[in-house]
C-alpha cells in the first residue's frame, strides 16, 4: 500500500477519534482539562511540534535498528532451529516457550542493568518483535517444497543455501506480511520502552505529558506516532515489492 | 457486498462515538451539571493522589476507625497511582472527593475543570532531594552546581527545582540534571548525588537501606530556602459544593477530625497498625517514622488543626507556574480556595 | 539395469490396512515401460518406493549397483526467481548443451526459453519438466503422469523421441491413457484393483513397443486396450 495511502487512512480515522471527543466534549460539556479544544492542540503542535517530531523521528529509527536486529537474528536462529538436530530441537523449544513472555514486562530489568540509554531501547525494540518473526520464519524455513525442491534433491543438487532460497522465495508474501506487520510491533515495544525508563522519544514524551495531565500534547504524540508508522510500514511495504520484482521479474 | 464509503465512514465514526461515551462517561452524577436537582449521593467516592501509605493515613483512619460513619457518611475511599487523577474523576462524575496537589488544581482550573480545594492537607511539601552526607556538602543552592541532581522532568520536582534555580539566579544549563524514572538505581550506583523523594515515604526507606550499608543520608529541603509549593489538598467539584454544602462540611470535618487522630501521639500505634494492614511490606518501625514525618508535614510548628489553607503558599505556587510558563496566566487562585469550616 | 521388489508390504501412515502385501515385481531395462491401474490403486507408491523416495515398507528392494533411479510427477516446478533457459544451463551437463537444444526445439519450448515457469501453460510446463529431467544422467527416469498435461500428438511426438534418443536407458511411464500405454510400451506392469484395496501381486502383458514411423494393426490396439482395462479392473488376465 502506498505511503500516501496509508497515511490517509491513519489520518482518517486519526480524525474520526478526535472528532469523536470533541463531539462528546462539547455535547457533555467537559472541561478544557479533560479534552483540550481544537485551538490547544494547534497551539502545542506549533510550540512544541518540531521538538516532539524530532523525538517520534527518533522512536522511529529506534524502533527501525532494533526490526532489523530482530530480523537478522531471527534469521540466523530460525536456520538453526529449522533443523532436527538437538540444537534445532532446543531452539525451537525455546522459541515456543519464551515468544509467551510479555517481554515490556521485563523492560524494567533491562533498563535496570544496561541503563536508559540507547542500548537498553534497542535491546527492548529488537526483543519484542524476535519471537514473533523467529517463529515464522521457522515455519516457513523447516517447510519443504517439494514441487520445487524434488528435482535438486533427487539429482544431488540441494544444499542447505538452496533450500533456504526456494522456502524463502516461495513464501515471500507470507514473509513480507510478518515481516511488516512486526514494524509495527517494534515501534509499539520501543514507544513502551520508552515510557517506562527512558529519556528519549515519543514514549518519553508521552510519559512527560501524563504528569501533567497535557492531553493536547498527547494527541499531538499519537499523530506522530501514526505519521512515523505510515512512513515505516509504507518503506517496509516498497522494500518488499521490490524484492519481489527483482527476484520474481514482476 | 462492498459497503459505499460513505457508510463505511459513518460506521467508524458510530463505534469510535459509542466506545468513548461508554468508557468515559459514567452513568451517575453529570460533570459539569453535577448532581443538579437530585438527592444527596448515598453512597460517596473518595479519590486519593497515590497508592496507599503514610501519606494517607488519615484518610484511611477516617474510612476504618469509622468516622466518616460516625458522621453519616457511606465513603469509598478509592487508591490513587501514576494513571489516576482525582480532578478527572470528579469531572466525569466517577468521585464526589479527591486529592490533588496545587500544581494539579492550578493546571485543571486554567483548562476550566470545575474544581475547587475544601481542605491543605500538607502544610509543607514532602518533595526533597535525598543524598549521601559525607559525599554532598550543602550549605546554600549554589552548592547544587557542584553535584549531578535528579530530576523528573515535567513532574512537580522540576517546577520547584527550576522555581529555587530561578530565586537564587542559577542558570538551569549551567547544572547537571539527571532524569530520572522509577527505580532508583542511578542514585545506588552514584552516577546520581541527589534524587528526588517524598520525604515521609521514600525518604525513610532509602535512608534505612542506605544505612544498613553503613551511609547516611541527608535531605535538601526547598522549603527552607523558601520555596513553597503546595502539595496534597482535598478538592470537591463545583457542583457538589454548591448542591450539597452541607455535604462538604460533614465530608471535611470528619476527615480533618481524622486526621488528628491519626497523627495524634497517642494513637500512633493505633496507626501503625492500621496502615500495616494496607502496607504489608514495610515493618513497623519504618511505618512509625513515615507517621511521624507525615505530621510534621500535616501539622508543622505553629499549626494547630491539619487542612489550613496557606494562601501565600498557593499564590507562591500560582506564580511559580506563571513563571515556569506551566499556565498562560493567573487563574485567580482565591477563588479556587473554599474551605468550608472557616 | 533392474529393479526388484520381494515381499513388498507397505502400510500409509496413520492407516490401518496395508496397500502392498508381500508383493513381488521385476522390471528388467533397458526399454520403454509402463505401470497402469485405476486411480487409487497405488501407482506413485510403488513408484516412489521403486525411486527410494519413499521407505518405512517391509521387503527388500534391489537394483543394479550404483544405478541412478529418478522419479518425477507432474506438480513439479522450477525455481521461481529463474527463468527456463537459466535453469535448463544450470541443470545440464555441458556434454549434453546441444543435446538439449536439440530436444527443445523438438518439444517447442524453444520458444518459451526466455519466460519464467509461472508464465507458462500447463502442456508447457510439463515439457520443461520433461526436459530437464531427460538431460540429467540417469538409468531408471520413472515419470508420474508427466505428460498428463500435454496434448496428445505432441506427447506421441515426446515419447517416440525419448524412446529414439535414450535406447539404452530404461523408462517406467505412469498414465492412466490405457491406449498410450499400449502403444508405446514394452511391457506394462499392471496393478489390479482388488475387493479390499490391498494388492499382493504386479501383472504383466506386453505393449506393442511402437517407435517411430511404425505401423500398427486398430483391431490389435483395440484389443489390447481392452485386456488392459480388464486386467487393471479385476485382476483377470
Amino acid at each position: 500500500m502506498p505511503f500516501i495511502q496509508r497515511f490517509l487512512q491513519f489520518l482518517g480515522i486519526y480524525i474520526t477519534g478526535v472528532m469523536t471527543l470533541w463531539g462528546v466534549k462539547y455535547f457533555f460539556g467537559l472541561s478544557d482539562y479533560l479534552v483540550p479544544p481544537p485551538l490547544e492542540l494547534l497551539e502545542v503542535a506549533a510550540s512544541d511540534g518540531i521538538r516532539d517530531l524530532l523525538a517520534a523521528a527518533n522512536t522511529m529509527l529506534v524502533a527501525v535498528a532494533g526490526h532489523f536486529v530482530a530480523v537478522l537474528l531471527a534469521t540466523f536462529v530460525a536456520i538453526i532451529g529449522r533443523s532436527s538436530t538437538l540444537a534445532g530441537n532446543l531452539t525451537r523449544m525455546a522459541a515456543f516457550n519464551l515468544q509467551a513472555y510479555p517481554v515490556v514486562a521485563i523492560a524494567p530489568i533491562i533498563f535496570l542493568f544496561l541503563g536508559d540509554g540507547l542500548a537498553s531501547r534497542l535491546l527492548i525494540a529488537s526483543l519484542i518483535c524476535y519471537f514473533p518473526l523467529l517463529l515464522s520464519f521457522i515455519g516457513i524455513f523447516s517447510q519443504p517444497v517439494d514441487e520445487v525442491e524434488h528435482f535438486f534433491k533427487a539429482t544431488g543438487r540441494l544444499n542447505i543455501s538452496l533450500e533456504l532460497k526456494i522456502r524463502t522465495f516461495e513464501n515471500l508474501d507470507k514473509l513480507i506480511t510478518v515481516i511488516v506487520g512486526s514494524g509495527t510491533t517494534a515501534m509499539v515495544g520501543t514507544i513502551v520502552a520508552e515510557f517506562l525508563a527512558a529519556t528519549q522519544g515519543v514514549g518519553y514524551v508521552i510519559r512527560k505529558a501524563l504528569y501533567q495531565s497535557n492531553l493536547a500534547k498527547i494527541l499531538i504524540a499519537l499523530f506522530l506516532i501514526g505519521l512515523f508508522s505510515s512512513i515505516y510500514l509504507s518503506l517496509l511495504e516498497g522494500c518488499g515489492k521490490l524484492v519481489k520484482k527483482r527476484m520474481i521479474g514482476i | 457486498m462492498k459497503i459505499p464509503f460513505t457508510k463505511k465512514r459513518f460506521s467508524i465514526f458510530l463505534l469510535l462515538f459509542l466506545v468513548f461515551c461508554l468508557t468515559s462517561c459514567s452513568d451517575s452524577t453529570r460533570q459539569k451539571g453535577g448532581d443538579q436537582g437530585q438527592s444527596q449521593p448515598k453512597h460517596i467516592v473518595y479519590r486519593l493522589k497515590w497508592l496507599f501509605n503514610a501519606s494517607v493515613v488519615g484518610d484511611i483512619w477516617a474510612k476504618e476507625k469509622g468516622v466518616f460513619e460516625l458522621a453519616g457518611l457511606t465513603v469509598e475511599v478509592k487508591e490513587g497511582g501514576p494513571e489516576q487523577d482525582a480532578i478527572k474523576d470528579l469531572e466525569l462524575g466517577r468521585a464526589h472527593f479527591g486529592v490533588a496537589s496545587a500544581d494539579q488544581v492550578i493546571r485543571a482550573a486554567a483548562k476550566g475543570a470545575p474544581v475547587l480545594v475544601v481542605a491543605q492537607l500538607f502544610q509543607k511539601n514532602p518533595l526533597q532531594w535525598i543524598y549521601r552526607c559525607d559525599q554532598v556538602h550543602i550549605n546554600s543552592p549554589q552548592d547544587l552546581k557542584k553535584y549531578r541532581i535528579g530530576v523528573t522532568f515535567g513532574g512537580n520536582d522540576e517546577a520547584i527545582l527550576l522555581a529555587l534555580l530561578s530565586k537564587y539566579h542559577l542558570d538551569p544549563q549551567n547544572l547537571d540534571l539527571y532524569a530520572v524514572h522509577y527505580d532508583f538505581n542511578p542514585f545506588w550506583k552514584g552516577l546520581v548525588n541527589l534524587w528526588p523523594v517524598y520525604r515521609n515515604t521514600q525518604g525513610i526507606l532509602l535512608s534505612h537501606k542506605m544505612a544498613k550499608i553503613g551511609e547516611k543520608a541527608c535531605f535538601f529541603d526547598p522549603t527552607r530556602y523558601g520555596i513553597k509549593f503546595v502539595a496534597n489538598s482535598v478538592v470537591t467539584s463545583q457542583a457538589i459544593y454548591d448542591q450539597h454544602p452541607e455535604l462538604v462540611v460533614r465530608f471535611v470535618k470528619a476527615l480533618l477530625k481524622a486526621w488528628a487522630d491519626a497523627l495524634s501521639e497517642e494513637n500512633l500505634e493505633n496507626a501503625v497498625a492500621l496502615l500495616k494492614r494496607y502496607a504489608p511490606e514495610t515493618p513497623k518501625p519504618i511505618l512509625e517514622e513515615q507517621i511521624r514525618a507525615t505530621r510534621t508535614l500535616v501539622l508543622p510548628d505553629g499549626v494547630a488543626m491539619p487542612g489550613m489553607i496557606d494562601m501565600a503558599a498557593w499564590r507562591q505556587t500560582e506564580q511559580i507556574m506563571v513563571d515556569q510558563q506551566l499556565i498562560d496566566k493567573p487563574v485567580k487562585i482565591e477563588r479556587l480556595l473554599k474551605p468550608p469550616l472557616l | 539395469m533392474f529393479l526388484r521388489l520381494s515381499k513388498l508390504s507397505y502400510t500409509y501412515p496413520n492407516s490401518d490396512q496395508p496397500i502392498f502385501q508381500d508383493l513381488n515385481w521385476d522390471l528388467e531395462g533397458p526399454g520403454f515401460f509402463s505401470l497402469f491401474g485405476f486411480s487409487g490403486v497405488g501407482k506413485s507408491t510403488l513408484a516412489k518406493i521403486a525411486s527410494g523416495d519413499i521407505t518405512g515398507y517391509t521387503g527388500h528392494r534391489t537394483t543394479s549397483d550404483s544405478a541412478t533411479l529418478l522419479y518425477s510427477h507432474n506438480n513439479e516446478r522450477i525455481p521461481g526467481w529463474q527463468t527456463v533457459s537459466e535453469h535448463i544451463a544450470q541443470v545440464t551437463p555441458p556434454q549434453k548443451a546441444r543435446l538439449c537444444r536439440e530436444i527443445a526445439e523438438r518439444f517447442s519450448i524453444t520458444a518459451n526459453m526466455d519466460r519464467r515457469f509461472a508464465r507458462l501453460s500447463m502442456g508447457q510446463k510439463n515439457r520443461v519438466n520433461v526436459l530437464r529431467y531427460i538431460l540429467q544422467d540417469f538409468d531408471l527416469l520413472i515419470g508420474d503422469e508427466i505428460l498428463a498435461n500435454v496434448d496428445e500428438p505432441t506427447r506421441n511426438l515426446i515419447l517416440f523421441e525419448i524412446k529414439k534418443l535414450f535406447p539404452d536407458k530404461t523408462f517406467l511411464y505412469i498414465s492412466h491413457n490405457a491406449l498410450e500405454v499400449v502403444k508405446f510400451s514394452k511391457i506394462i506392469f499392471v496393478l489390479p484393483q482388488t475387493p479390499d484395496g490391498i494388492v499382493t501381486k504386479v501383472l504383466t502383458m506386453p505393449g506393442l513397443d511402437e517407435h517411430a514411423g511404425g505401423e500398427t494393426d486398430p483391431r490389435n490396439v483395440e484389443r489390447m486396450v481392452f485386456s488392459l482395462l480388464k486386467m487393471a479392473g479385476s485382476g483377470e488376465a
